[in-house]
């Protein structure tokens, strides 16, 4: 009630302040480079769908306008669009430096010009937006993000899961490269520090032809900003508090040129983190702390044409996994579930920041190396060398004293990429280039997945033709993936026993794959207001060494997993349609998807259950099956004032399997977000003060299989047969809060975010979390950000 | 300077190389972890006679099946002395792993339980603590003869031990049903 309250207030608060619109937007727009007044430039008023050309002198004005907050959308052919978010109390007086394109090599490389991206098909974090997500992870992160969820292991591993899907099927792109981990694990999160980027794109469906035909999910770019070539040093630090596992974030950045003449810049930036338990409405969860600590820096160097970039990046983690998951066997997990609740003597455990094993430890490293030439306003050519070096340890509870750990994967990749891009033609564009990886894994301790060296090459090319109202993109690629030297350090995979001896079985061998992948969109401008957009592609993906050859206790799931080293390449066909509308009032964005994924790779669970020494687990095979996902993401957002909006999402997705002719597990049911947001007027000291009312809703998955082969018995004693140890958790509603503001001191400004999450303690266990088994989620969180110019 | 440049970066992809490639072959501490036989040795307290039934399963959890599952059989209405063992035989020679359970007893506890009434398993050995321990019992089999099963379970509790623990609390590191006569 408190909260109908609160917004009806901030209703008529915002009628009342409904000014007068006479006020005027002015000023002038220069050339960054050569300082000189930029003739012919539009400038926007997003909002109104205003618009005005500079005159010579590169001036422009836009009068008659109301109160409130709108966005200054500055374009020109040769330059970076450049968007100024800001709040009108009184005329605003107020000069632009545009980029010239030529210091935009980086974004336009990242972004690419040629990459089929349509509107609609991708999301974006950014500024406010991304300001509040700062301090969380990655996966959490872009949560915000329509479409997007997360599999979540516990409270500190998220891996982003797009329209359904995961892992080795999303690519992340971490600074223009591709991050190569571990990233076949459902409980290996992605390596990368958020605050190194300052935008987070999202593109949903397999479009991307030009950083690998598997990406059949989706492809998540992870941006850092432009470097700076001026002289003056400049930065930032940012902190973040959290209540809920007193967590503490401190990330810095400091940046600027070596000399005059701004042919050079350089940006180092570090970030360190420490959370301990993390608390459910109704205990702690005992050794789910997480330690991070994390450093990037940069140096680039370019004359006229042509330039070179230099990033190296490490990253440190260490998580503690909630005592209560690491079950010795099925009849534990049995137990867990039928309790509802961990047992007593962790359920007990009070507060630490201490982590014990079982944990896990992860370092990261990333070096890039990128040369790039260009023919001015024609052409250019990108030279990118990467070499990446992941080392994953994983410690479990042992009985002996030990300081090792019990599995550690080793995995070097080094990657060469050639990419040659021309936009000089009126109506077509593109971009084509190969590529080439190298990769070799090393393991040690126990076994999981076997040592392997591959060499994957690619050729792709990507063009768009845009004529008038239509813009016509087609892309084509072709991959050769070579898997060799597999093997296990001592042993071979699928040992016989005959008698008492073990008797080494077939070796694994070699795996080749190719395939080709292509995607062609046609896009259609009706008017200012409405677009629409159809894509259709086709991708693949080859198995992963886990699907070919684990064989083992998987031990964060408590669950032997079997590889199948018979299995064939996954073929993915999606086809997506998205129609945007946007007026003054509304901003509407509807896209739905289909992807027919044949040979879908899944784990199919064995029974009965593999009897060991340590008593009966949950045995999966991989194995392949026809599936179709079906879904649909929409956002709304409408203005009810200059000071009012409210934002709408919704996802849903339908995932069947087509041969079993039952529905797929482990895929994400609906999500509806809804928010109200009011936007203050500006005071002396207060900027952009802001305050928004949320609330998500997220349905009871209804879509699993009615029947399987576990046999559950519920607490009437009643046994059924269901395709999981526990059914899908309840529906479940979450409230949270969010306030933001800048303080001005003396021409800096500080900016705060407070948030609240889940602010009524609700209890409550997710599907797409693999702990749902043990635990309740986590209950309440407030959270504070700051962030200081240097 | 892009000379400089690229010496910086022959110096960081060396970095990474030797680093990658430090494939250190050190003491698997996986070792002491592994058990894979479970040894149930009953001596018949009037006549002495002893019978050893076993559950071996040489390659740890997942891979081959176990290639030895005994059936405890044991004659009705007698009283027998239990001492358990814990091998790892994956190896020549085999590691005694009831040595470090005894060694550690007030971090592990032995479950034993027969169905059906079979026999009344008392007198568990204790650790250091006086806490039960397990590694040896006795068993009086029932007066009649019947069926059923055997439970043998090892649960490891470091720091948390308590008297009264229930079967629950614990990692298992070992759970294993025999096949349980009484004849």
């Amino acid at each position: 009630m408190r909260l109908l309250s609160a917004i009806s207030f901030l209703l008529l608060f915002s009628a009342f302040a409904h000014g007068q619109c006479i006020l005027t937007v002015r000023g002038t727009v220069n050339d960054a480079d050569t300082r000189s007044a930029l003739a012919g430039a539009t400038v926007t008023l997003v909002e109104l769908k205003k618009t005005i050309l500079t005159d010579n002198d590169g001036k422009y004005a836009l009068s008659g306008i109301c109160p409130g907050d709108y966005t200054l959308r500055i374009t020109h052919a040769d330059c970076q669009t450049l968007d100024f978010h800001f709040h009108l109390k009184e005329d605003l007086d107020k000069i632009f430096q545009l980029s010239h394109a030529e210091n935009l090599l980086k974004e336009v490389v990242v972004v690419g010009t040629a990459t089929v991206r349509p509107e609609g098909m991708t999301g974006e974090l950014k500024g406010k937006e991304l300001a509040a997500t700062r301090g969380l992870t990655l996966g959490e992160s872009l949560q915000r993000i329509t479409g997007v969820t997360v599999l979540q292991t516990g409270n500190n591993i998220y891996k982003p899961v797009i329209q359904g899907l995961h892992s080795s099927r999303v690519l992340i792109l971490n600074n223009g490269i591709r991050q190569e981990g571990q990233q076949w694990g459902s409980e290996h999160a992605p390596e990368i520090d958020p605050y190194v980027a300052n935008r987070l794109t999202v593109i949903k469906g397999a479009a991307s032809v030009r950083y690998g035909g598997d990406a059949i999910g989706g492809v998540i770019l992870v941006e850092p900003r432009l470097l700076q070539y001026k002289k003056e040093i400049q930065g930032e630090i940012n902190l973040a508090a959290f209540s809920n596992n007193r967590q503490g974030v401190f990330s810095a950045l400091l940046e600027g040129g070596f000399d005059e003449k701004q042919t050079t810049a350089w940006r180092i930036q570090g970030t360190v983190k420490r959370g301990g338990n993390a608390k459910t409405p109704d205990y702690w969860l005992k050794n789910s702390g997480v330690e991070e600590m994390n450093m990037s820096a940069a140096a680039g160097w370019r004359k006229n044409n042509k330039g070179v970039e230099l990033f190296y990046s490490i990253f440190n983690t260490k998580i503690g996994i909630f005592s209560g998951s690491h079950i010795g066997n099925l009849t534990d997990l049995e137990n867990v579930i039928r309790d509802q609740s961990p047992p007593s003597y962790i359920r007990d455990e009070g507060f630490s920041y201490v982590i014990d094993r079982p944990y896990q430890s992860v370092q990261h490293h990333l070096f890039k190396l990128k040369a790039f030439a260009e023919e001015f306003g024609k052409s250019r050519i990108n030279l990118t060398f990467s070499s990446q070096l992941n080392i994953r340890k994983e410690f479990d509870i042992t009985r002996t004293e030990t300081e090792l750990p019990q599995l550690q994967l080793n995995l070097q990749t080094h990657m060469a990429d050639l990419v040659w891009e021309h936009f000089s033609g009126k109506k077509i564009k593109g971009s084509m280039g190969v590529n080439a990886m190298y990769q070799d894994n090393y393991i040690n301790y126990r076994y999981f997945v076997p040592n392997y060296q591959s060499v994957d090459l690619g050729i792709w090319a990507a063009e768009r033709y845009q004529h008038e109202k239509w813009q016509v993109e087609l892309g084509m690629r072709f991959d050769n993936r070579n898997r060799f030297n597999i093997k296990d350090n001592d042993a071979q995979p699928f040992d016989l026993l005959i008698g008492n001896m073990l008797v080494p079985g077939d070796e694994y061998g070699k795996r080749n794959f190719s395939g080709l992948s292509g995607t062609g969109v046609v896009a259609y401008k009706f008017n200012e207001h409405l677009r629409t957009s159809f894509t259709a592609s086709t991708a693949w993906r080859a198995p992963q060494v886990n699907e070919l050859f684990s064989n083992g206790l998987h031990h964060g799931a408590a669950r032997i997993e079997r590889g199948d080293p018979t299995l064939n390449p996954e073929k993915a066909y999606s086809i997506l349609g998205t129609v945007i509308f946007n007026n003054e009032k509304w901003e509407a964005e509807f896209g739905l998807y289909n992807k027919e994924i044949q040979d879908f790779i899944y784990l199919k669970p064995v029974y009965p259950a593999l009897l060991t020494i340590r008593g009966a687990f949950p045995a999966f095979d991989y194995a392949q099956t026809n599936a179709s996902l079906t879904g649909s993401d929409i956002r709304l957002a409408y203005r009810f004032t200059n000071h009012l909006q409210t934002h709408v999402k919704a996802s849903v997705l339908r995932a069947y399997d087509k041969k079993v002719k039952t529905w797929l597990i482990q895929m994400p049911s609906e999500r509806y977000e809804a928010d109200l947001e009011y936007n203050f007027i500006d005071g002396k000291k207060l900027k952009q003060t802001s305050i928004r009312v949320g609330m998500q809703h997220v349905t009871k998955q209804i879509h699993v299989p009615p029947t399987g082969n576990i046999k559950v018995t519920d607490q009437g004693g009643i046994t059924k047969m269901q395709s999981d140890y526990m059914q899908p958790p309840e529906a479940y509603t979450l409230f949270n809060l969010e306030a933001t503001t800048g303080i001005e001191l003396q021409k800096r400004r500080i900016d705060l975010v407070f948030g609240f999450n889940n602010l009524f303690d609700i209890s409550y266990r997710d599907y797409m979390n693999a702990f749902r088994y043990f635990s309740l989620d986590r209950g309440r969180n407030i959270s504070i950000k700051i962030k200081l110019p240097i | 300077m892009r000379k400089k440049n690229l010496h910086f970066t022959l110096a960081f992809t060396m970095m990474l190389f030797v680093l990658g490639c430090k494939k250190d072959k050190v003491v698997d501490p996986n070792d002491g972890e592994l058990i894979t036989t479970v040894k149930v040795v009953l001596t018949e307290r009037v006549s002495g006679s002893q019978s050893i039934f076993e559950f071996k399963d040489l390659d740890g959890t997942g891979g081959a099946a176990p290639s030895k599952f005994d059936e405890i059989v044991l004659v009705k209405g007698k009283v027998y002395g239990c001492n358990l063992q814990f091998l790892n035989e994956s190896k020549m020679p085999a590691d005694d792993i009831t040595l470090e359970v005894f060694k550690e007893g007030m971090d592990h506890q032995i479950y034993l339980s027969a169905s059906d009434v079979l026999a009344v398993i008392s007198d568990y050995s204790l650790d250091t603590k006086g806490l039960p321990l397990g590694i040896t019992s006795t068993w009086t089999t029932a007066a009649t003869a019947g069926t059923g099963t055997l439970n043998v379970t090892l649960k490891h509790k470091p720091g948390v031990k308590a008297a009264g623990d229930p079967i629950t609390k614990g990692d298992t590191d070992v759970s294993v049903d025999f096949k349980f006569s009484v004849k």
